[in-house]
């Protein structure tokens, strides 16, 4: 076995000639023999007419390929988890999860990719050894997106942004406007614990995947420490070929602004001018929403004792809501809750899996990326009455998911709840939260 | 000039020909006196013989089916007249249509007695015929050595070939029809004073214009163009429904045609294939009707006789193939060797079907299974399961399954198979092929198995792509895709509780005859070793299993086989005069537990035989071991007369069980069902009920019972329609019931607060009977719920239906206690609208029978059954997911990261229907919503339930599937 259990290997190379652009992930490379076996099936059904689009082995190993612009092709290699245990006739574990996480993880890598380098430069490759080196500079990004160990953060599998709901939202959502405005911009966004807590009205008009990417590039920015920067950035959506600034400030730690502008203002200018002025009269404001923290949610919002963890999504805003909670007074005898990193890990499952089977997600794709896209082969359809609402017992917990028109909200309650009861803890949770925050 | 009008008028056609010889009688009988000049005896001399004698092949298999008199006759129309799809356009009358049979039968078997006047046997004649020229390999192989090659290769010729019809320009359209030269018969019509070929075998009627004086305009300036003056019912021409009158014949397969030439170009045509005709048109095609010959087919009269049947005696299989030739799907069976030293083309192609344009794209990448099979194992450490491609715009599930060196490629539409459930599918078939021949190398890899296997693949992909087109000839509704890959999945046999005194007799008969103690037929009398041991047997009653005495193993074994030929819908839908199945099979669980019984017992090592004997709609599996305590078995024994004569010996006993077991089938559902309808206010449908309840003076008397015997307070509102008309959350939908749901779970003590006032009475119970099912514990808890098997002593919705039985066989009081013990769902009302609860252990399951179902009628009704059915697929593969993990977790739990979702005990899910088409346009569509819940006991006994029911009511299914159960005592 030449995967370790339960890692994850993306391969990159030019779609025409197969020439390898990059490999990331995994501890161990692939053995070049089995990349360019990887490459040649696929090139091969292409020949024939057919587009292999993914694989499944026993035990949950997963390939998925996918070209992208006829020029670039990724491929997502994820090793089984407990190898060949499954035999043939036992069924993969969640082996439709993993594969829409891959399929997700292989748009995510493209957008990363043109976000940094632009169409153009992907599109035609003119010369494979620049474009090699070109790609390095996207390597944080991919390796933030490959690893996915961030917890809160499910943009990348949602494309909904997260976002952080501070206390009191109007005062920064001016200060997020006027502070665009000042700086010759449409475009600012004001993020907190990597989340998003203020933005301007066209931010929210941009595409949902930009918006995620966008967070996802201020996260690592941040994390690089540099109290500001300009770094270009090209729209996969909105402007593949023309680039824009985007210019970054940390406001405290933990908390940034940025705009997406044109050639104007310098980024001396603005840092010197802009910041200062805008900001300062808001540290207070700034160091309430900081306290929000994990919770994502302002105090005045009381969850119901019941709730481990949980994810809202507005279906119109595209914006999403997480959050998992630490148990503070868990009574002896139950039985044990998961641990915190696996809240998390179980919520984008149930996601996944609530999404795949029962809620359709009706996404701004285009009928050529659906068309790409291809591998979900919506089971969703094939209902002839509209799913509402779903829940899962599972030996950890209980999941509840339910779907409103303009929401979607999954919940993850501890087992003591009786089944009876999660619907009453999901619609009072998703009525509370609306209330309070007209999320 | 007379032959010229028998020609026209289509109805005569054929008749014609007679008229000359016999003069203008039309009689079965003088038919058949006409041509039995050489009636060979050996046919029906010996009325001891059983019939199916001689259709027992060279390896003893025995395949007979034999429809009942009634279903015969139909059978006789249909599959005589060559094809018999008999379509709109023809107009018979009874009369005729029985005389174009009569002679088209006597032109294929040419032998007939005086005075036999039975259809029946003629039937059989006939069919033994056509049997034995389908069966040509194994039976009396080489006897015609040309047609000899599968029906499927002789696609392979035409790699061009399209479905239906394109309109190329304006004025010129194709055709593509399905000549079978072979089906003339020789001798069968004169050819030479009629239209030749063209009318024999595609059915145009041509007159040459010489003779024409009044023919139409375009026959007579063009002296030899190939207009179509008639067509010739029955015929390719007219079934394909796209040949008009008036049309001129320009082209065969691209090779210009006219008058003179034409005889030649269609003599050239080897045998049974497809071809394309190119027609000059007066009128442009209708765009709407080109390529679509499938929804034409749906369009016609649907045949009495289903193309199930004729597929399993063995007909038609290339036509009806190719109807779905245009779907990508494939088997292959590849070998992963290497061997380079002889290097053939195809040679790693161990099997292949069929051969059609779209599963040769597949075949043609066969490099990507093969590779991929040897690489991902390397990569992944796990076999490669499955592997999606996009084909154009369709998308193809590939299933693998890998046995020593070779490797299985089963390819099919996702539209069809949904991922989640490829692998059941793939595991189903894998099994089914090892249970009939060993091994998948045995089944694969011996040439003769070859025609055997493509009639099982044919089955295999008709029933996923198109069950329709099998069942046509019964007045069904549209296929529950999901439900026939749902039903079929379950490790388990479909099973119909009996009354208790039938249940014993049928039992008792079965064991009389699983003892062996036949008399003086027995080999014992004769002192001789018995040949067989029966290990056991099972009975079905109209695709019901209602005994089994077989371990759970062998009885999925032989109910995979039994559902792979379609036996069980074949015995409850049509009356089967007789079938008998002999085979050997190798029974799963005795093949391979040679290692893993208990110490000091081992499994004789003997050869198993499957004995399907089936009478009517009876239908019993018998599992035989030769060797072992009986005499070993010796080349390829065939059924032995006397076995098969014991099984129709006990079905015949059998048949005086059939009033009761109908009678249970007859009876109300139990547990209750409701009709999703009855839940949505829809006026007509309420005053139909409305006026049912207060016409029926039972229901009224039964009212007044109930209010005899419950406190008077509630008995204003038993009835389920007044109680319905109360309950906000039948009107209000969605909002209604959960502001409901609230009250019912906050705490369960004050009134909700979101009901309306006059309803709080009828909520208010619904509270107090949810209490009670928490007290349970909610459904986690695991059994101790036993005091809730009674735990309502309300009076239930009645379906109103079903009280004229009820009248003749119980008294009023019974009625009630019945309706109390057998309701599933709690609450005031009847919520349950479907369920399917399956017994690991015994294999079997059980559900709401067809019957039912049927009567439960309603719109909505069977698009929820659906909707359930798709819904079971994705809830049991959510269960299935998780039972591999947790057999491992015991060995080493993983650390931290866990394992996917984790073993998944429950699943529901909330679904909302609304009305089609729904008019009004000035309120909003009424809406219902109803909960699909899948759970998975493992104590007491492992089961998994799946219940669909109505949201007003919060149901714990543990309970449920506890209440049900007891039903289900064996």
């Amino acid at each position: 076995m030449m995967l370790q259990d339960g890692s994850l290997q993306l391969l990159c190379l030019t779609a025409s000639s197969g020439v390898p652009l990059f490999t990331r992930g995994a501890s161990k490379q692939l053995p070049f023999s089995v990349i360019g076996s990887l490459n040649g099936v696929h090139m091969f059904g292409g020949g024939q007419g057919v587009v292999l689009t993914c694989c499944e082995t026993a035990g949950g190993g997963k390939v998925v390929w996918r070209v992208f612009q006829d020029s670039v092709m990724l491929i997502a290699v994820s090793g089984g988890r407990g190898g060949g245990g499954g035999g043939q006739g036992g069924a993969g574990s969640s082996s439709k999860e993993e594969e829409v996480r891959l399929q997700r993880l292989l748009e995510n890598v493209w957008s990363c990719m043109v976000l940094v380098l632009g169409q153009d430069e992907l599109a035609n490759v003119r010369n494979v050894e620049r474009l090699k080196r070109d790609l390095r500079s996207c390597f944080g990004l991919i390796d933030q997106l490959l690893e996915d160990r961030q917890e809160g953060i499910l943009g990348n599998l949602t494309h909904c942004a997260d976002s952080l709901l501070p206390p009191n939202p109007a005062l920064l959502q001016e200060a997020v406007e006027n502070f665009a405005q000042s700086a010759d911009s449409e475009f600012g966004c004001l993020i907190v614990h990597g989340k998003i807590a203020a933005a301007t009205e066209k931010w929210w008009r941009l595409a949902p995947q930009e918006v995620v990417l966008l967070s996802a590039l201020m996260r690592s920015l941040s994390a690089s420490g540099s109290a500001s920067c300009d770094y270009p950035v090209f729209l996969p959506q909105g402007s593949p070929t023309v680039a824009h600034r985007l210019l970054r400030f940390q406001l405290l730690p933990g908390a940034d602004v940025c705009v997406l502008c044109g050639p104007t203002p310098s980024l001396h200018r603005a840092e010197s001018g802009l910041v200062c002025r805008f900001w300062s009269p808001l540290v207070e404001t700034l160091r309430d929403c900081l306290a929000v923290g994990d919770r994502c949610l302002p105090g005045s919002v009381s969850l119901r004792p019941d709730v481990l963890a949980l994810l809202l999504i507005n279906r119109e805003t595209r914006r999403s809501v997480s959050l998992v909670r630490t148990s503070t007074n868990h009574p002896l005898g139950d039985p044990p809750l998961p641990s915190k990193a696996r809240c998390w890990e179980l919520l984008k499952l149930f996601y996944i899996f609530s999404t795949t089977r029962y809620f359709s997600q009706e996404e701004t794709l285009g009928l050529e990326e659906r068309a790409q896209r291809g591998n979900t082969e919506d089971f969703v359809l094939g209902f002839s009455h509209q799913p509402l609402q779903c829940y899962l017992v599972t030996d950890e917990c209980k999941s509840f998911g339910l779907q409103t028109p303009q929401h979607q909200l999954f919940l993850l309650i501890p087992l003591s709840v009786p089944t009876l009861a999660l619907r009453t803890v999901a619609t009072q949770t998703l009525s509370d939260i609306t209330a309070a925050t007209a999320f | 000039m007379a032959v010229a009008d028998a020609r026209y008028g289509s109805d005569t056609a054929l008749s014609g020909g007679q008229t000359e010889e016999d003069g203008a009688e039309h009689d079965n009988i003088r038919d058949c006196e006409s041509t039995s000049s050489s009636f060979s005896c050996s046919d029906y001399s010996d009325d001891l013989e059983p019939e199916w004698l001689d259709d027992i092949q060279k390896n003893g298999e025995l395949f007979y089916l034999e429809l009942s008199e009634g279903e015969e006759e139909a059978a006789l129309a249909q599959a005589a007249a060559n094809q018999g799809v008999s379509t709109n356009h023809v107009r018979f009358s009874e009369k005729e249509a029985e005389i174009i049979t009569e002679q088209n039968k006597k032109q294929r078997c040419g032998s007939r007695t005086k005075g036999e006047p039975t259809l029946k046997r003629l039937a059989r004649i006939l069919r033994r015929k056509r049997w034995s020229s389908q069966r040509r390999g194994g039976k009396d192989g080489g006897k015609d050595s040309s047609t000899l090659s599968p029906p499927a290769s002789i696609l392979k010729n035409q790699p061009g070939q399209r479905q239906g019809v394109t309109v190329q320009q304006q004025q010129l359209k194709e055709v593509c029809v399905y000549l079978n030269p072979k089906r003339l018969g020789g001798s069968s019509t004169p050819l030479s004073n009629s239209g030749g070929l063209l009318e024999a075998l595609l059915g145009v009627v041509h007159r040459p214009s010489r003779i024409t004086r009044q023919g139409d305009p375009a026959g007579l300036t063009q002296e030899e163009r190939l207009t179509v003056h008639g067509l010739i019912p029955n015929s390719p021409a007219i079934k394909c429904g796209q040949i008009l009158i008036g049309d001129v014949l320009v082209a065969v397969d691209d090779v210009d045609v006219t008058s003179e030439n034409i005889e030649r170009v269609l003599s050239c045509i080897p045998g049974p294939t497809q071809v394309m005709l190119t027609f000059q048109t007066a009128a442009p095609v209708d765009a709407g009707t080109a390529g679509e010959t499938l929804s034409v087919r749906k369009t016609k009269a649907s045949p009495p006789v289903s193309q199930l049947v004729r597929l399993l005696w063995g007909e038609d299989t290339a036509e009806l193939q190719m109807s779905i030739g245009h779907i990508p799907h494939i088997v292959m069976y590849l070998s992963l060797k290497l061997d380079s030293a002889s290097p053939q083309e195809e040679e790693e192609i161990l099997y292949q079907y069929p051969m059609c344009e779209a599963s040769s794209q597949l075949k043609g990448v066969r490099g990507i299974f093969l590779t991929l099979c040897d690489m991902l194992e390397n990569v992944t450490g796990g076999q490669i399961i499955s592997s999606s491609l996009l084909l154009g715009k369709h998308l193809v599930h590939v299933g693998y399954w890998k046995e020593s060196n070779n490797l299985l490629v089963i390819g099919l539409p996702a539209e069809r198979v949904p991922l989640l459930y490829l692998q059941t599918v793939v595991g189903d078939v894998v099994r089914t092929l090892k249970v009939m021949y060993g091994s998948l190398d045995s089944a694969f890899c011996k040439a003769d198995h070859a025609p055997r296997l493509d009639h099982f693949f044919c089955l295999f992909f008709q029933q996923l792509i198109q069950p329709s087109r099998l069942r046509d000839g019964f007045s069904a509704p549209p296929p529950d895709v999901s439900g026939t890959l749902f039903l079929d999945g379950l490790p388990a046999v479909r099973w119909l509780t009996l009354p208790p005194e039938i249940k014993v007799e049928v039992d008792t008969v079965l064991s009389d005859f699983e003892s062996s103690d036949f008399g003086e037929m027995s080999e014992d009398f004769f002192g001789l070793r018995r040949l067989y041991v029966i290990l056991g047997s099972c009975l079905f009653y109209k695709s019901y299993l209602i005994a089994n005495h077989l371990p759970k193993e062998d009885l999925l074994d032989v109910c995979l086989y039994c559902q792979h030929y379609c036996l069980l819908p074949l015995a409850s839908e049509q009356r089967v005069g007789q079938l008998v199945i002999w085979r050997e099979v190798f029974p799963q669980q005795r093949a391979n537990s040679s290692s893993s019984t208990a110490p000091g017992f081992s499994q004789p090592q003997g050869r198993h035989f499957l004995l399907i004997v089936g009478l009517r709609h009876f239908m019993q599996c018998v599992l035989l071991e030769a060797g072992g305590c009986a005499s070993p078995a010796s080349g390829s024994p065939g059924p032995d007369c006397v076995y098969v004569d014991q099984v129709k010996a006990t079905l015949l006993q059998l048949e005086v069980l059939e009033a009761g077991i109908e009678e249970r089938l007859n009876a109300p559902a139990a547990p209750c069902l409701s009709c999703a309808d009855w839940f949505l206010p829809s006026s007509a449908a309420r005053d139909r009920l409305d006026s049912l309840a207060s016409s029926s003076p039972v229901l009224s008397k039964l009212a007044e019972a109930v209010k005899g015997s419950s406190s008077g307070a509630r008995g204003r509102s038993l009835f389920g329609e007044k109680a319905r008309r109360s309950s906000p959350q039948r009107s209000l939908s969605d909002s209604g019931s959960e502001g409901q749901m609230d009250a019912g779970s906050g705490s369960g003590s004050s009134v909700a607060p979101g009901l309306s006032p006059h309803s709080t009475p009828d909520s208010a119970r619904k509270l107090g009977g949810r209490r009670d099912s928490l007290g349970s514990g909610g459904s986690d808890g695991s059994g101790g719920s036993g005091g809730l098997f009674k735990m309502t002593s309300r009076m239930k919705h009645p379906n109103p239906f079903y009280l004229g039985t009820l009248k003749k066989t119980l008294t009023e009081k019974e009625t009630e206690e019945m309706y109390n013990t057998l309701k599933l769902t709690s609450g005031a009302e009847n919520t349950l609208f479907h369920y399917v609860l399956m017994e690991t252990v015994q294999g079997i399951f059980i559900a709401p029978t067809h019957r039912e179902v049927a009567q439960l009628s309603g719109s909505i009704h069977p698009q929820l059954i659906r909707n359930f059915h798709h819904c079971c697929l994705s809830i049991r593969a959510a269960f299935q997911q998780s039972l591999p993990a947790r057999g491992r977790r015991t060995a080493d739990r993983p650390q931290g990261g866990g394992w996917g979702l984790g073993p998944v005990k429950e699943h529901g899910v909330l679904f909302q229907c609304k009305p089609e088409n729904w008019t009004d346009q000035r309120k909003p569509a009424p809406t219902m919503t109803y909960w699909v819940i899948g759970r998975m006991l493992l104590e007491p006994v492992p089961q998994e339930f799946y219940v669909c029911f109505h949201d007003s009511v919060a149901e714990v299914p543990v309970e449920m599937a506890f209440r049900l159960s007891f039903g289900l005592a064996l």
